[in-house]
């Protein structure tokens, strides 16, 4: 019961349910946003009201998402200055104008440009809502870029120099490009496109495997299975990259991801442990189940490049082992999983299953595509575990630790927020799926009644003609 | 580049001024809409008050985390000692603004109105009931020493935040109120004037007890009335605030549906950059020991100059879009305002 008593676990449990649970709606936010814009140009380029009546539908799940998504994410900003003031106080110098640019440059805009794209419809037309649907997904956009710079930064602190407790930046730039913002940045933007596909395609899949709207969803599948082609790969390929990356940049992170204790000796390879059981106590795996010369390979391309074990480094370095290294391996087959699905609806189009008349048979193709929203979302969230409880002990790595780095405020004061937000929170959850589930039931709205047209005139016939 | 290096801290000062300004005065009548929705006689007339701001207030809110980021990175100290210790109204504001963000998708997806209807409304009190007791215990003075807080949990309640609390609420229901004044007719509108009249009456008596006091306790600030030219300028201020709530009241009597807002609005800048006078260049008023200074406070000059000249082109595109869409969306709320994308 000691845990309950320490202010700096709570805040950090608090931190963790807090992002966890936020970063579930940004992701949705930033891919449905772009899909609503190419519904939008689709539909004003070939002026066919399927895909108006797309976008109106994706729209009301939009906003809901979007909802859910500010309201738990301003906590975020505040709770760096609430519960971690040291951290604050020692990285502001980069850390916090990053979150101002992120307001400034990707909120404001987000924010502002939604108004007009829900609410003004008629008050614009229609070159001016397309732009202004642009703009939220811009924003959107923006915002996942600058908040991964700004978490990249605590990963690879570059750009100027640590002295008494404070980061004080002589380049900003090189902080901007520090080693871990590229991975970081373009493996989390196409985590928002995977998982929105996943979420479109699944959605989708539900009506065809219901036989509503067969038509309607069909498209929208399509347009999700076109998508799942470019993006299952290259986020695997991403991946592998970003894992280079902390190879060269974080070696504890990597020893903890891949349970490697021990540095491989000249001329041998370090192998992979595809499954094991760390023991941080005794620095060893209890048992595995390893692939030789794997590790070097994949992180040097070479079968006797050198792997640095976490013993080289002391024990209070060390992350923990157990959660990072089995937070990757499910990230790692929520990835091949998706990729796999994608193969199967591919090989499923090509025997010419993808048309209204038959695609209601590929009931377990349906159902898969369905089971791949939450294994997207768990992919995702299993990524984050893995970035962040790898990067312990540190806040900023190698330079201040987690535990320096917060409040010194009451057990109970930390206690009482996290208790409000354990509650606050999966009640949320609880209505967004209400809400949710009731937009899905309602479906699309039907076809628009047919406008009373001044220029289509009757003929006795039946035959309607334009008179001009 | 030289020449403005000594004069960052202060230039960031004045720029963190306006995003707080700005926010007071936008989200300050959204959240005064909540409050006066709260005795809203009926459900439609809930909805009206709530379609006034709907397409809007998201970005006004976006104002606070503009302003929370950027004082971050220009004052990081300041930041993270005064988040630190108003620990608890900070996170009851989440709270509200969580209870007030979801009610109006939630209100316009659910079968009961009512219920989020109240989200809306006690949402919005409690984001004010929250920010009034911060900025009183801001300005009650917080314990620090050796750049960290030292004081407790409950160090921000005391009578004089509950004061400024208190003027904080009645400020933005008369905000809210000059804001439905402008923007509706009818039944709605004849009420707001007298919400307005009421708040501003109370929020002119509460005013003139926080500034009495905060003069009384703050002997810094009281010996700038006597400094020149300080002195001067804030009996400047003084008056040109007095001018404005005159303005204001005959503004309420006859005129443009505009006027009370406007005025309120110049009623809130004037005061602000007097108070601001007072204070400078304490930024965390300490009476137990020495004050933290906007420049004790202030982030590297490199951080600084980097900022700013960011800001400088950011800024006006913002104000640009901003500017836009509030020509969209001038004048009375519509009837097609309620949402058309979102509800067939």
């Amino acid at each position: 019961m000691d845990s309950l008593t320490n202010p700096i676990l709570l805040s950090r449990i608090q931190f963790a349910v807090t992002a966890l649970f936020h970063i579930l709606w940004p992701v949705l936010t930033i891919g449905l946003s772009i899909f609503l814009v190419i519904l939008e140009a689709l539909h004003m380029k070939t002026g066919n009201e399927e895909y108006r009546r797309h976008a109106r539908f994706w729209t009301r799940l939009f906003l809901l998402n979007f909802t859910v998504g500010v309201v738990t994410g301003i906590p975020m900003e505040f709770q760096f200055g609430t519960n971690w003031s040291v951290f604050s106080a020692a990285g502001g110098d980069f850390f916090g104008h990053i979150l101002g640019f992120e307001a400034a440059m990707a909120f404001m805009l987000e924010a502002t440009f939604l108004g007009i794209m829900i609410f003004g419809r008629e008050r614009v037309s229609p070159r001016m809502h397309l732009f202004a649907t642009s703009m939220v997904a811009l924003g959107g956009t923006l915002s996942a870029f600058w908040i991964m710079v700004a978490s990249s930064w605590m990963h690879t602190p570059t750009g100027g120099y640590f002295e008494n407790g404070r980061f004080v930046i002589t380049d900003h730039m090189a902080a901007v490009f520090n080693p871990d913002m590229p991975w970081g940045v373009s493996h989390m933007w196409v985590a928002c496109l995977e998982t929105s596909l996943f979420v479109i395609g699944g959605i989708s899949a539900w009506y065809l495997k219901k036989g509503r709207f067969t038509d309607f969803f069909l498209r929208s599948f399509k347009m999700a299975v076109i998508a799942a082609i470019v993006v299952t790969p290259l986020q695997i390929w991403l991946g592998d990259g970003s894992g280079r990356a902390v190879y060269e940049h974080q070696p504890t992170k990597l020893g903890a991801i891949e349970a490697h204790w021990q540095t491989n000796p000249p001329g041998e390879g370090a192998p992979w442990k595809i499954l094991a059981w760390p023991d941080r106590a005794q620095q060893k795996n209890l048992w595995e189940i390893d692939i030789p010369c794997g590790l070097s390979l994949l992180l040097t391309h070479s079968a006797t490049g050198r792997v640095r074990g976490l013993t080289d480094f002391p024990k209070e370095d060390q992350p923990p082992v157990l959660v990072p290294y089995y937070a990757f391996r499910v990230m790692l087959a929520g990835g091949g999983t998706l990729l796999l699905i994608t193969i199967w609806t591919l090989l499923a189009w090509r025997k010419g299953d993808l048309t209204s008349g038959r695609i209601a048979g590929r009931k377990r193709l349906l159902t898969a595509w369905m089971a791949a929203i939450p294994l997207s979302y768990l992919a995702m969230e299993a990524g984050w575990v893995t970035r962040e409880v790898g990067r312990q002990p540190w806040m900023l790595y190698g330079l201040l630790r987690t535990h320096d780095s917060a409040t010194s405020i009451h057990a109970a004061t930390v206690g009482a927020s996290l208790l409000t937000f354990s509650v606050v929170y999966p009640l949320l959850f609880a209505l967004f799926l209400l809400f949710a589930r009731q937009i899905i039931a309602r479906g699309p709205e039907e076809e628009p009644p047919r406008m009373p047209d001044s220029r289509v005139a009757p003929r006795p016939n039946g035959i309607h003609t334009k008179t001009d | 580049m030289e020449s403005i290096q000594p004069h960052l801290a202060d230039i960031w000062l004045a720029i963190i001024g306006f995003f707080l300004l700005y926010y007071a005065v936008t989200d300050g009548f959204d959240l005064g809409v909540g409050i006066i929705s709260i005795f809203s006689r009926n459900d439609a007339e809930r909805g009206v008050l709530m379609a006034s701001i709907e397409n809007t207030w998201h970005d006004h809110q976006t104002w606070l985390l503009l302003l929370g980021g950027m004082l971050f990175g220009a004052f990081p100290r300041f930041y993270s000692i005064v988040l630190s210790s108003l620990y608890i109204p900070i996170l009851v504001m989440l709270f509200g603004l969580i209870f007030r963000g979801v009610a109006f998708e939630f209100r316009a997806l659910s079968h009961r109105k009512l219920l989020w209807g109240l989200s809306f409304g006690f949402g919005s009190l409690l984001v004010s009931l929250a920010q009034g007791f911060a900025l009183g215990g801001l300005f009650g003075g917080l314990t620090v020493q050796q750049g960290k807080f030292e004081g407790g949990a409950w160090g921000w309640l005391s009578p004089y935040s509950t004061l400024v609390a208190a003027g904080l609420i009645s400020g933005y229901v008369m905000l809210g109120a000059n804001y439905l004044i402008l923007k509706t007719n009818g039944d709605v509108r004849k009420r707001s004037r007298r919400y307005s009249l009421a708040a501003s009456l109370c929020t002119l008596f509460v005013s003139v007890c926080v500034h009495a006091w905060t003069t009384a306790k703050y002997p810094r600030m009281a010996a700038k009335w006597l400094a020149s030219p300080e002195g001067y300028f804030m009996a400047g201020f003084l008056a040109l605030t007095v001018i404005a709530f005159v303005m204001f009241f005959r503004s309420l009597r006859k005129g443009p549906d505009y006027g009370p807002l406007v005025w309120n609005a110049l009623i809130i800048l004037f005061s602000f950059v007097d108070v601001s006078i007072g204070m400078y260049p304490d930024m965390i008023p300490n009476f137990a020991s020495a004050p933290m200074t906007v420049h004790e406070a202030a982030a590297s000059p490199g951080t600084l100059t980097f900022m700013l000249a960011a800001t400088v082109i950011l800024l006006p595109v913002i104000l640009a879009y901003t500017a836009y869409k509030n020509h969209v969306f001038r004048g009375k709320v519509r009837e097609s305002d309620d949402g058309i994308e979102c509800k067939p």
